[in-house]
């Protein structure tokens, strides 16, 4: 028994001094190797001392800091490492999973970020509470790569709060060698003859929205009579669904458990990226444009180094770096002018002007999103 | 008759019988249904490890040969890191709460205290408690109420907390039944309280302390939501890191990890054996 | 069969060894009394005082006393999710105590020396990344995947099999995480066998299934039972797998909790399904207990 103990207390030793010479006490925050000034000690012996967090209040000159809150996987490391040689600011990353999950963080009052990775309809609600710091646009010059007609939308007039990260839309995917019709909107998606052959996005606002395209309702209008009038439409389409997955639905339709998808764009690319049977289409009734952006939250202690770092993405090259790990809808005109004819050619990526015509983005439906939940959920129990 | 049966067949009957009835053929059956038991557990990981070597992105059809992920493994540091801290964070966890579930246990069960049914229900509120209800709330409390910045100290109270619920449980079955005889023997010999506890019960409860202190460790491992509401900057596990990849497709260098600290960890418990053997011929 | 169980002192054992703790011991448990106050009764107390809240627009909870929660939590809707959940973790539970007790057993009087690694390679697989894993089944059990291959390769089936996005694969990937947690505690009461006991059972001339039923099993109902509440409790309120597995169209209590938020955004509602869980699950294990320890 002891020797077993001693053997793998010395193999767990052996990994952690493994982890690339990095002990526990150093930054573990992700850094290039020509490492910035000493005070990186960003909060660092596992008894985590407030102090070392943040720069003391009262200071109107920033450390040389930036703390990022947003998506998994969305901001490539060679990106931020980048960032991080270029101006020598010490960038420390924390990932979520959801919007929600970064709001109800925020708001509890954990930690201290300079950047935010907010969907469109998130960033109305911050502004609308007054959580975000206003942002001083001549810090961001690049500013004039984004293709304009993502600046200056609904939710945030004159990007005074944030800007575009990426964008892209909800879509549907079909495997040709199976299904052989034309399929040209949801209704042709949900039909009875395609029953236990369908994947969707779970999320019971997208669901819903598709609905409320389908029936013509306008979508961010999310009121207890428009969620009735579509509720029997949405009973007659949840049951035929196999799969509700809003992480990986290409997952199902590459294992052939299903032959249609409405997912993603990003999704749909890497299918259509993966293999020619796959067809994409935007559906005719209208689809979900989302425009992710970037914006500092109230009290953010490095506004300046996070204004920096707003102005490094939106560069083309960065930008295409961005796109060619996510093959989601590149906002950065300048950067479309880098990238590849068949990034540029996949339609997932890059819908056509008709098919933005179709598009809309989502406004914040506030306490309703219980409601379309609810919805969704009840239905879903079968 | 019997003597004849008996100069006909090698083996007495009585014998023959004795073996069909007796415990070693329940012992044969069992050994064939748990070697059954092993394969379906790690048939995926099998799978998994095959795929680290899959060129593809895509964990899902095998495209050929490739060393690339480990190659990539090496150089990345974010991944390396949040598995490091996984690792120290599951080990402080399960050091702890295999402390507090140990000693609670004995302490719950020889003496009789006010209020023990209480504590006996409390004990099981953070297994059943939804993981993201503990999170958040545990993290108004460290943020709001008792001002401690997040990081390691608040990520392994958090885990410690629905740990030790398993590592308690488990000492109380090992508990029941225990001859009362064999403390008070201790005692009668000279030993104070502790002293018996440390050299008559601990070793007595070693198993159940080593299968709290495994079911510990597993479940920090692996713990995703409350991670997330409670981790600072610089404790981000390997988890956290890992849930939002599915949607640009699992990165084989989680393979790879895998892999390679399963590979480590079996070896390491069979040279234990092999050194073991040797020790004690 | 019976007396010999009882003298090795089975379950409603002898309590009178229980002392009046005197200064020393109150210290020994300090520790635990304030962990339990500190990061337990604290939190759930703020859960149920936030159940009973509401909520602005953007999530934040505002604390006006309401019922309003409650009365939502009782609508069908979520009832039923409450049920489903529970019978999915009582299937679980029962599954791995018949899966998992042979595998205990066989563990448990094993060679002193190899029941270390034993257990260690039970636990091992578990300590790879969940996602992976559960990922690896759904290359294994998808329309494309490995088993149906076998399958149909084999001739057995003509079609492939739908494996996934079924109750079938659901309880597969519960029982599958599960079963190292209903191992382990087994393991511990069988390990205590005396070995001169089990044979002595053989020896009385019963047959070997009637010495297993009647003296073996109830000499490790401690260990069943630690494991059959090590599984039930958590499997309640788990969704990831059986969301993956599943495919979303059944969701358990706790991926509607979890749901409540994020996209939800009504954490008062999610506290008050949590604290109806946490009510429901208190009262059965107070009344199971009552049972056992008022032997009447």
């Amino acid at each position: 028994m002891k020797t077993i103990v001693t053997t793998l207390t010395a193999a767990l030793a052996g990994l952690l001094l493994a982890g690339c010479g990095e002990s526990p006490n150093s930054t573990n925050a992700p850094e290039a190797s020509p490492s910035p000034a000493p005070e990186t000690a960003a909060g660092t012996a596992p008894a985590a001392t407030p102090a070392a967090e943040a720069a003391s209040p009262g200071t109107t000159d920033e450390s040389k800091r930036l703390s990022i809150f947003c998506w998994s996987e969305y901001i490539p490391q060679s990106v931020i490492d980048k960032f991080a040689a270029e101006t020598g600011i010490n960038v420390s990353v924390e990932n979520y999973a959801s919007n929600e999950e970064m709001l109800a963080k925020l708001l509890a009052g954990g930690g201290n970020y300079d950047i935010i990775q907010p969907s469109e309809y998130v960033v109305g609600a911050l502004i609308k509470e007054g959580l975000l710091e206003p942002i001083d646009l001549a810090q961001i010059p690049n500013i004039k790569n984004v293709d304009p007609k993502f600046l200056n939308m609904s939710f945030d007039p004159g990007n005074r709060f944030s800007i575009p990260f990426m964008a892209g839309t909800v879509g549907i995917v079909v495997n040709t060698d199976v299904v052989k019709d034309e399929i040209k909107g949801f209704r042709d998606v949900f039909q009875e003859k395609y029953k236990g052959q369908i994947v969707v996005l779970d999320d019971a606002r997208e669901i819903v929205t598709w609905a409320f395209f389908a029936e013509g309702l306008p979508i961010n209008d999310m009121s207890d009579e428009n969620l009735e009038k579509v509720r029997p439409l949405l009973s007659q389409w949840l049951p035929l669904i196999k799969v509700f997955d809003s992480d990986s639905p290409k997952t199902a339709l590459l294992n052939g458990d299903v032959s249609i998808g409405v997912v993603w764009g990003g999704e749909g690319a890497i299918l259509l990226n993966e293999d020619p049977k796959f067809k994409w289409i935007v559906p005719a009734e209208g689809t979900h444009l989302f425009v992710d952006s970037l914006a500092v939250p109230k009290g953010a202690k490095h506004p300046n180094n996070a204004m920096a770092f707003m102005n490094f993405i939106l560069r083309p090259d960065i930008s295409k770096e961005i796109s060619d790990a996510f093959p989601y809808t590149s906002v950065n005109a300048a950067a479309k002018q880098l990238m590849s004819p068949e990034q540029l050619g996949n339609r997932a990526s890059f819908p056509t002007d008709e098919e933005m015509a179709l598009m809309q983005t989502f406004e914040d439906i506030g306490e309703q999103g219980s409601k379309v939940d609810e919805l969704v959920t009840s239905l879903k129990v079968q | 008759m019997s003597a004849v049966a008996s100069s006909l067949f090698p083996f007495r009957l009585k014998e023959v019988r004795r073996w069909l009835q007796g415990p070693r053929l329940q012992i044969g059956i069992f050994g064939i249904w748990t070697a059954a038991v092993f394969a379906f557990l790690y048939i995926p990981i099998a799978l998994l490890v095959v795929f680290s070597f899959n060129s593809s992105r895509l964990n899902i059809r095998w495209e050929g040969f490739s060393l690339r992920w480990y190659e990539a493994l090496l150089s990345n540091k974010v991944l390396l890191t949040a598995f490091q801290n996984s690792l120290i964070v599951a080990t402080a966890t399960t050091v702890l709460a295999t402390v507090l579930g140990t000693i609670g246990a004995w302490m719950l069960y020889r003496y009789r205290f006010p209020f023990q049914r209480a504590i006996g229900l409390l004990i099981f509120v953070p297994m059943v408690m939804p993981e993201v209800l503990m999170g958040v709330s545990l993290l108004v409390l460290f943020v709001q109420l008792l001002n401690i910045p997040l990081g390691y100290t608040t990520l392994i109270i958090a885990h410690t907390t629905f740990c030790f619920p398993f590592v308690l449980v488990g000492i109380q079955a090992r508990l029941h039944g225990l001859d009362p005889a064999l403390e008070e023997a201790a005692m009668d010999l000279g030993a104070t309280p502790v002293v018996a506890f440390w050299k008559v019960i601990v070793p007595y409860l070693m198993p159940a302390i080593i299968a709290g202190a495994l079911m510990s460790f597993t479940l920090s491992l692996d713990e995703y939501i409350v991670s997330v509401f409670l981790t600072g900057a610089n404790s981000q596990t390997l988890p956290l890191r890992v849930y939002g990849m599915a949607k640009v497709g699992l990165n084989p260098q989680l393979n790879a990890l895998s892999s390679i600290f399963i590979l480590a960890t079996v070896l390491a418990v069979v040279a234990s054996t092999v050194f073991g053997r040797r020790k004690n011929p | 069969m019976a007396g010999l169980a009882a003298a090795a002192g089975a379950p409603g054992g002898d309590l009178s060894h229980r002392r009046k703790p005197a200064l020393g011991a109150w210290l020994v448990l300090a520790p635990l009394l304030a962990w339990l106050i500190l990061f337990v009764v604290i939190p759930t107390i703020m859960l149920v005082v936030v159940s009973f809240a509401t909520r602005d627009s953007l999530g934040r909870v505002v604390y006006d006393f309401s019922f309003a929660n409650y009365e939502r939590a009782f609508q069908w809707t979520w009832l039923r999710v409450f049920l489903q959940s529970i019978w999915y973790a009582f299937l679980t539970t029962v599954i791995c105590v018949v899966v998992g007790y042979p595998v205990a057993y066989f563990i448990g009087r094993a060679p002193p020396r190899w029941r270390m690694i034993l257990l260690m390679l039970v636990m091992i697989p578990f300590w790879t990344s969940f996602l992976i894993r559960t990922y690896a089944w759904l290359a294994i059990l998808s329309r494309d995947g490995l088993l149906n291959g076998l399958l149909v390769a084999s001739g057995i089936f003509a079609e492939p099999v739908q494996f996934l996005y079924t109750p079938f694969a659901i309880v597969l990937g519960l029982v599958y995480n599960f079963l190292p947690f209903m191992i382990l505690p087994i393991y511990t009461s069988v390990e205590k066998l005396d070995g001169a006991m089990v044979e002595a059972a053989y020896d009385l001339g019963a047959g070997p299934v009637r010495a297993f039923s009647q003296v073996i099993i109830p000499l490790t109902r401690p260990g069943i039972v630690a494991g059959a509440l090590l599984v039930f409790v958590p499997a309640i309120a788990m969704f990831a797998i059986t969301t993956l597995m599943g495919g979303g169209s059944n969701p358990t209590i706790g991926e509607v909790i979890y749901r409540q938020f994020t996209s939800g955004r009504n954490q008062p509602f999610g506290a008050a399904l949590g604290s109806l869980l946490l009510l429901v699950f208190v009262i059965a294990l107070w009344l199971t207990r009552r049972q056992r320890e008022d032997p009447g």
